[in-house]
């Protein structure tokens, strides 16, 4: 990890890289000759679309004014109104499931992406992966064009190549690809594979879902994948299973908008479903939980047992339990936990982690089975693309061919496993036995180095293709442009292997889709197109019985609890195993619990960190934390220790997917790679030595205070404190005192605190914007800060920066803990700009650059401030972002080709210069879209309640950010306001924050609550 | 001791203080007209790559404006229109003008036109061109006599304060929606039916920051 | 019973037997005499200093003020603390010439003129910070209310205006005064000087000044009203700058104790900084016997007095946070103290409030040299007061998520330093070629100034100082 690199700002970092010589070969290789062709081919292919962007941002080409172009279609496309967005029905794949979604196009380029309301995956939310796609699809180093050994090559070389090459088919080829439900790859497969009878396909994912099939075939006879139904569950038990976050759980978005529509509480009637949560990680869906119980992933299992033998007292189907005794078998939780599940048969529900062991998630479906929950709370099915085998094995015997010298050409779709295959196995080497590697990639990544062909991988928004929802809902992945880089789909590759002629993508998915609707095609893939999704489709439920010898297989297998320190390797929170580590959105996402960008560290609780001699406390001056070796296996790294509040003791939490060395100009060198600890028979779990290397090392953490200091920022009651006094979050009941001036302010015949400004007039015709975050539903994920950062235009500015705290989010979550400091409790709370009616921000601005609007928000208008930065000083909520360099023009000109990137900005927000203040808008630009087309429509300027949305609001899975229009009684953000539960932050300060918080509420289980 | 000023510099104070103020006021009144962008916007009138003359379309030849820009009605822009528009007659029409011969290659090539931008608001101001002529705001309150001009030239400054004018007292300015794209718009009563107009279409021209930049 | 009392001789303001002409050529032989060479090297590191400046700002304003230490929540920091410092600074000068001036202090003829100068140099370094601390200096000007294109004016509620108002005014009104009180001193120059440049230059300035009765006259009336109108100023300019705390709702700024605070602990540094100055000078410039032990004395009495007011005013914060009750308010007083940033609280307390306690004492009131240490110290105390309330405030406001700490970077302290070389530039360039005692009025407080000290035929007669006859015996 060479710190230099590290230590660079996000797009500067191309200016120092350019002075090290090993980039220089880099950049010559890779783009001078075609910098040219590559930006003729885009202005011929998409001028208008880089028109577009560029009017947009001319804005900083020059202080005199620039003598623009106008650029008009020569023959204007039907029903297009220039200057108005146009939606599109279209999914993002991700391992084998399809989430479909909605790309918003300004003038033909896709600027932002939305949930599909249609789509059963995604039910109009989406997650970080989905919201950062857009910056994914417009990242300058993505891989621009075919490269045979290193060289660039021609698409026609490379036509050539694969007609000769292929056409002896007895060639021993190895397809390598990642888990994929797509149709027509399945179809092209079993093409190929009778095409070519001495190949062999592996499916390769670093982070599968293998296990929890192989745990369903030792249950249940069969690999089934498991869908659970949390909002159909009133008593879930989670171990190890951070389902709501998407690196933890393919359906995340449906996992997190269930558990929450189980847990909605509008009054005092209202049911709220509990929670338990077991695990050796703080995660942010643990800080979810009613109880939680933190214990090293490897004793989980164990765990599970002694809770399986507690119930199989009572009910039938785990007599293979029985004579279970382990160290648990009295634990309270476990007595606790077992009586509340019996007592909520088939509407209890208990999931294991992702990334636990097959014999975990094999006791668990046991356990779900004899409660009755199968078809209930979770449903079972059969994936028609299952390989049968899991990652690990299919990549072992893959390698073991190679080094056998039985394969002679290897075909990767996708997939980087010469970074995070198993450091057991030596596939990179196994790989260069190969005669011929074919790499179809995103970049020119580890994988590609040593790849005779590289190809351009087309990203899903250039290239159509299809695949299925988590549930087997069957979608069309529709491009939204024309691939920028000449990139090809696997399908286009693999089919142009099998058949040894082009076909497009389109034919391609058409052919197969023809199959499924033999009768009305053309009517029914017009409607898909426009749904993006079959609705009738999906997978078929299987009812199951336990498998025979399933307590032979439960007895004999299980592993023991690691004696010593622990390790557990996990996807990281934002980047995930890598493949999203160029990714500048991602790379800057604080992690919703440690808070920490641009790096992974090893996560230790208090207790642990004190053993090795780490200080736990941590001064607001700090930025360098102590790097530690951890030794496994004889492999070693060195990385920096983090103590996490509430993680399991002698246990240490990596995640993977950093330390990449061919990611990008973004992704190079950040972060310490994990994979080296990863080997075949210890993939998650495993013992390790800890030592301190007494070297420090300098984190970037968005957040340097933990602790509420008992400040009623976030107030909290449990359901049955709810019920007795259901305003007990109003000022007066959290202070014991009235709200200071409001005796005085009735006296005066107002409702509100006396002030010494007169207050403001709202005029009757324009709306009064408002919004209401409830925390009870808020988890922190953060994908709302992603999507305001797409939707706003908002720049990434890098490690540096961030560690002098100028990150430039615009939403930020806020972590506190509570409590014990070494099992405390985690509280979320998401601060945009409050939108005070009478701003303190406001009055101190010399040039009134920041004043209110008639429709109530606090407006921030850039092109007048003189950056005095007063008014974040006098900010109490501190949700003021200040350009002190210029961060956006870094940020959109540096490299080969800026316009590329430039496209990824969105036209109708304003791109602020060095020196100028920033903020929430609640995005106004929607709000003046929806109010000028309802003026136009009746009239009026208030549209209607749910016709807009801010982006944070609408990407939230959890839905826990409600807008609209205060003067409408009715609307869903008054009704919320009017709830006993809503209260604003700092009320005494008299300053009349238009965003409010919604208390949060615990279900806990009185036997538990000590 | 000799002198070392003669008499007459005892004047010089007065005149100094009166100079100064002169210049003073000159500076104030300088800046004010030359850098205002009435003094440096209006009269702009590039070249266009078509010598396309909107007096011989508009007055002689009686076109509306919406024939050509079509969206203004429900767009932000008042868009350029594509060259299929300018072929639906010069397909017939003067097919061999050198003049035109940009028009003919780009429909041909299906490249674009290249025009050169005569209103260029800065990027931080949103017009919204659909928002205005839909309340009657006409065409000729901002672009002027368009249907006076062999080459477009840029007929009013567009400062922010010849905006706030108009959204001030929009009565002075506001016409018959149906009467948007007449040139040379003129009633006596203006104000009267102004009035009329603001209260028909309820019009609230808004003054606040956010409804021009965000 | 009987008491005798002993006759203490009111002090002579000036020490020696001088007389009109010895005083006249004692002061303004300074200027007259060829530039000294220790005069060229002081003058060359000012200015060495001030290039460094010249580079700091200039890099600032190409680069942004992202190369400051600035961060979120801490959005203000060490420009606006020179700023604070350089303005307090600035007020000793005024505050001698002009309410000293109307309270018939006499003793202040000796020092005024030096004070005054001081106080317009150290403004000009004041006004230079928040000029160029704003993110897009460029239209910096839009804080002044002038007619334009965008029919905007500035914000009339923003303290940070009234700043620029209050800052401005003084300026003007402090330099006017001081050139004013110039224009007799620099008429005495132009009569003695050779050179025909010097007689034309200083000539010009001194605005024809024949010493007729009529001019005396006018001068007197013009110092007059000017010392009136600076008085006001005096207290406004320094309260209006506290208000640019006290107006905001941050804890540690939000309080009303600020404007008198800050006006007590602006004529602190201001007469520590004059005697820092004047200890030098006496020194160098052999004035022992304009600005006596007496003057050094009274100052180190204002700034025992002018101490105990700025200590009172950091006992008051405390009891009233902790009286006022407002959580914010008490937490941010306690994280002075114990907080992150308590070195920089207990700096300045030992320095603003331990150090002036020596005066107490009259020996150590009347030591050149602990004065001199003192009155340095008092500065870096007062600089770190202006940290306390700037930094400490900010970074632990309301919401502990967003608590950060805040650390300069080079290019703060080169801009800092820089300014000292601005100031030393100009007050070199004062030493060297005006007057810097103003000869005039001092001449007007020497015995022989006083018409009862004359006989019958007009000759000089010292006045006597005997003890006057006891009354009665008992």
């Amino acid at each position: 990890m060479s710190e230099e690199v590290k230590q660079n700002s996000y797009w500067k970092s191309l200016k120092e890289l350019s002075r090290n010589e090993e980039y220089e070969k880099f950049l010559h290789r890779e783009f001078p000759e075609n910098a040219s062709e590559m930006t003729d081919q885009v202005s011929r292919r998409s001028f208008l679309r880089v028109m577009g962007a560029s009017i947009a941002l001319a804005g900083f080409a020059a202080c005199r004014r620039p003598a623009q172009k106008i650029l008009p279609y020569s023959a204007m496309p039907e029903n297009m109104v220039l200057g108005e967005p146009q939606f599109y029905a279209t999914g993002m794949p991700f391992q084998d499931t399809v989430t479909g979604l909605l790309a918003e196009n300004n003038e033909g380029r896709p600027t932002k992406i939305e949930g599909n309301e249609l789509h059963p995956s995604s039910s109009g939310r989406t997650n970080i992966y989905h919201q950062a796609a857009i910056l994914g699809l417009y990242d300058p180093d993505r891989s621009r064009a075919i490269h045979h050994n290193g060289e660039r090559a021609s698409r026609e070389e490379f036509i050539d190549f694969v007609r000769e090459h292929f056409s002896d088919g007895n060639r021993r080829i190895a397809f390598v690809s990642g888990e994929n439900s797509s149709p027509t790859l399945s179809r092209l497969r079993n093409q190929a594979e009778s095409a070519y009878p001495n190949a062999q396909w592996v499916n390769w994912e670093a982070f599968g879902e293998e296990n929890s099939l192989e745990g369903a075939r030792m249950a249940y006879g069969q690999r089934l994948r498991t869908v659970p139904h949390f909002d159909r569950a009133s008593v879930i038990l989670s171990l190890d299973d951070d389902f709501m976050n998407p690196w933890a759980h393919k359906n995340s978005v449906i996992n997190a908008k269930e558990l929450n529509e189980g847990r909605q509480v509008r009054s005092v009637e209202d049911r709220m479903s509990r929670l338990y949560m077991v695990e050796s990680n703080f995660s942010n869906t643990g800080s979810m939980a009613d109880h939680r119980l933190r214990l090293k992933a490897s004793e989980i299992e164990t765990f599970a047992r002694a809770l399986a033998e507690r119930l199989s007292r009572s009910i039938s189907g785990l007599n293979a339990f029985s004579s279970v005794n382990n160290r648990f078998t009295d634990h309270d939780w476990v007595e606790t936990v077992a009586a509340d599940l019996l007592s909520h048969r088939s509407e209890s529900l208990v999931t294991a982690g992702t990334f636990q062991g097959a014999e975990l998630h094999a006791i668990v479906a046991a356990i779900n089975l004899a409660l009755g929950n199968i078809g209930q709370t979770l449903t079972l099915h059969e994936l028609p693309h299952d390989s049968g085998r899991t990652s690990v094995e299919g990549l072992r015997f893959l390698t073991e061919s190679l080094q056998a010298g039985e394969i002679d050409t290897v075909i990767l779709l996708g997939t980087n496993p010469v970074f995070n295959a198993p450091s057991d196995l030596g596939f990179p080497s196994a790989l260069e036995q190969a005669g011929t590697v074919i790499h179809l990639s995103d970049y020119i990544d580890e994988t590609s180095r040593l790849a005779t062909w590289h190809i351009p991988h087309a990203h899903f928004l250039e290239a159509w293709g299809d695949g299925l929802g988590f549930g087997g809902h069957r979608s069309v992945i529709q491009p939204q442009i024309a691939p920028l880089h000449d990139g090809w789909s696997d399908i286009e590759l693999l089919h142009l292997i099998v058949d040894r002629e082009w076909s497009d993508g389109y034919d391609l998915v058409r052919e197969t889709w023809q199959s499924f609707y033999p009768g009305n095609f053309e009517q029914q893939w017009r409607r898909i197109l426009h749904d993006g999704i079959d609705p009738e489709s999906g997978f078929e439920p299987v009812s199951v019985s336990l498998n025979g010898n399933f307590s032979s297989e439960i007895q004999s297998g299980g592993t023991d609890p690691v004696q010593g320190i622990e390790i557990t390797i996990r996807p990281h929170s934002t980047i995930f195993d890598g493949r999203f580590a160029n990714n500048g959105w991602l790379m800057e996402l604080p992690d919703p619990m440690t808070k920490i960008t641009w790096d992974n560290v090893a996560l230790m609780s208090p207790a642990t960190a004190r053993d090795l001699g780490i200080s736990v406390e941590r001064g607001l001056s700090e930025r360098d934390t102590p790097v530690i070796r951890i030794e496994a296996d004889g492999e070693t790294i060195e990385i920096a220790a983090w103590v996490q509040p509430g993680h399991a003791d002698n246990s240490i939490s990596l995640t993977a997917g950093f330390g990449r060395r061919n990611a990008g100009r973004v992704g190079n060198g950040v972060g310490v790679d994990v994979y080296p600890l990863r080997t075949t028979d210890s993939m998650y779990i495993q013992s390790a030595s800890v030592t301190v290397t007494g070297q420090s090392y300098e984190i970037a953490c968005v957040q340097d205070h933990h602790s509420l200091e008992g400040r009623a920022l976030i107030r909290k009651a449990t359901l049955e404190e709810y019920r007795e006094n259901p305003d007990f979050a109003s000022f007066e009941n959290v202070h014991g005192y009235p709200i200071p001036g409001l005796k005085e302010g009735i006296a005066e015949g107002g409702d509100r605190p006396i002030s010494l400004f007169s207050p403001q007039q709202f005029p009757e015709h324009e709306p009064q914007w408002g919004m209401a975050i409830d925390l009870n539903s808020c988890f922190g994920c953060g994908v709302c800060t992603i999507a305001c950062q797409a939707e706003n235009n908002i720049p990434v500015i890098g490690k540096r920066e961030v560690t002098r705290r100028r990150i430039m989010h615009w939403i930020r979550t806020d972590r506190y803990y509570e409590g014990d400091a070494d099992n405390p409790k985690a509280l979320h709370q998401p601060v945009p700009c409050m939108h005070c009616d009478m701003a303190p921000c406001e009055q101190v601005c010399p040039v009134a650059a920041t004043t209110q609007s008639e429709d109530g928000i606090n407006q921030m208008t850039y092109n007048r401030c003189i950056g005095t930065r007063y008014c974040s000083n006098n900010c109490p909520f501190k949700v003021r972002r200040f350009n002190f360099f210029n961060y956006t023009k870094e940020y959109l000109t540096t490299g080969d080709d800026p316009e590329i990137i430039q496209m990824a900005m969105n036209p109708d927000v304003t791109i602020r210069f060095r020196g100028v203040m920033e903020k929430c808008t609640y995005c106004v630009q929607r709000l003046h879209r929806a109010k000028l087309a309802t003026r136009r429509e009746t009239g009026s300027k208030k549209p209607a309640d749910g016709t807009v949305e801010t982006a944070c609001q609408q990407a939230c899975p959890a839905n826990a950010i409600s807008f609209g229009d205060l003067t409408d009684p009715e609307s869903h953000v008054t009704r919320l306001k009017r709830n006993e539960r809503n209260y604003v932050m700092l009320e005494e300060l008299n300053v009349r924050p238009r965003t409010s918080y919604l208390a949060r509420l615990n279900n806990p289980n009185p036997e538990l609550t000590q | 001791m000799a002198q070392v000023f003669p008499k007459w510099v005892d004047s010089i104070p007065k005149r100094l203080l009166i100079g100064i103020i002169i210049v003073l006021n000159g500076v104030v009144f300088g800046i004010w007209y030359f850098f205002s962008p009435e003094f440096t916007h209006m009269g702009y009138a590039p070249e266009q790559p078509v010598p396309f003359s909107h007096k011989q379309h508009v007055s002689v030849l009686g076109l509306d404006c919406q024939y050509c820009h079509t969206q203004v009605f429900e767009s932000r822009h008042a868009n350029i229109p594509g060259t299929q528009t300018c072929m639906n007659c010069h397909g017939q029409l003067a097919t061999e003008s050198e003049a035109l011969a940009p028009v003919r290659e780009s429909s041909d090539t299906g490249s674009a036109i290249e025009w050169i931008r005569v209103y260029d608001l800065p990027d931080y101001a949103y017009f919204n061109h659909s928002a205005h002529v839909n309340v009657g705001v006409g065409c000729e309150s901002c672009h002027g006599r368009v249907d006076r001009m062999d080459v477009v030239f840029q007929a009013t400054p567009m400062s922010m304060s010849w905006c706030l004018d108009c959204h001030r007292e929009p009565e002075k300015h506001v016409r018959p929606v149906d009467q948007v794209t007449e040139m040379g718009y003129n009633v006596a009563n203006q104000l009267e039916t102004g009035r009329d107009l603001v209260a028909k279409h309820n019009i609230n021209a808004p003054l606040y920051c956010q409804s021009c930049h965000y | 019973m009987s008491k005798t009392y002993e006759y203490v001789p009111k002090p002579a303001l000036v020490k020696g037997d001088h007389d009109f002409s010895s005083l006249t050529s004692l002061i303004t032989d300074i200027n007259l005499r060829p530039t000294p060479k220790a005069w060229y090297v002081a003058f060359g590191i000012a200015n060495v200093l001030l290039l460094i400046m010249l580079v700091a700002v200039g890099y600032l304003i190409w680069q942004g003020t992202g190369i400051w230490g600035l961060m979120q929540p801490v959005g203000w920091g060490w420009a606006i603390i020179n700023f604070v410092w350089w303005v307090g600074i600035g007020h000793a000068g005024t505050l001698i010439s002009a309410i000293l001036f109307l309270f018939r202090q006499d003793w202040r003829t000796a020092i005024n003129r030096f004070a005054e100068a001081m106080t317009i140099f150290a403004v000009m370094c004041a006004g230079l910070f928040p000029a160029i601390h704003v993110g897009r200096i460029w239209v910096a000007y839009w804080m002044f209310p002038i007619p334009n294109q965008m029919g905007l004016w500035p914000n009339f509620n923003s303290p940070l205006l009234w700043d620029v108002f209050a800052v401005t005014t003084y300026f003007t009104v402090s330099a006017l005064f001081w050139y004013v009180g110039l224009v007799p001193d620099l008429a005495t120059i132009r009569d003695r000087i050779k050179s025909r440049m010097g007689k034309v230059v200083y000539g010009t300035f001194a605005l024809g000044w024949r010493g007729s009765n009529r001019h005396w006259w006018t001068y007197e009336k013009c110092y007059m009203i000017l010392a009136g109108l600076a008085t006001p100023l005096v207290l406004s300019v320094h309260s209006i700058v506290s208000f640019d705390f006290a107006v905001s709702v941050i804890p540690g700024w939000h309080t009303t104790i600020f404007p008198p605070y800050f006006v007590a602990g602006a004529v602190f540094s201001g007469f520590a900084m004059v005697l820092t100055l004047m200890i030098i000078c006496r020194k160098i410039y052999k004035l022992e016997d304009v600005m006596t032990l007496d003057h050094i004395e009274k100052m180190n009495i204002i700034l025992l007095v002018t101490g105990m007011m700025v200590g009172f005013a950091y006992g008051m914060e405390k009891f009233i946070a902790w009286y006022g009750g407002v959580e914010y308010e008490k937490a941010i007083f306690m994280y002075r103290a114990s907080g992150p940033y308590a070195w920089a609280y207990w700096i300045m307390i030992s320095c603003n409030v331990l150090a002036p306690q020596f005066y107490w004492v009259k020996k150590f009131r009347r030591h050149i040299g602990l004065t001199f240490v003192i009155s340095i110290i008092i500065n870096i105390g007062m600089w770190f007061e202006r940290f306390v309330i700037v930094v400490s405030s900010l970074s632990q406001d309301y919401l502990p998520s967003s608590w950060g700490y805040y650390t300069p970077t080079i290019w703060d302290v080169m801009t800092y330093v820089g300014t000292f070389g601005l100031f030393f530039t100009f007050f070199l360039l004062f030493l060297r070629f005006l007057p810097m005692v103003a000869v005039a009025e001092l001449k007007g407080v020497l015995p022989q100034a006083n018409p009862h000290n004359y006989d019958k035929k007009g000759n000089y007669v010292p006045p006597k100082s005997e003890p006057p006859k006891p009354q009665y015996e008992s």
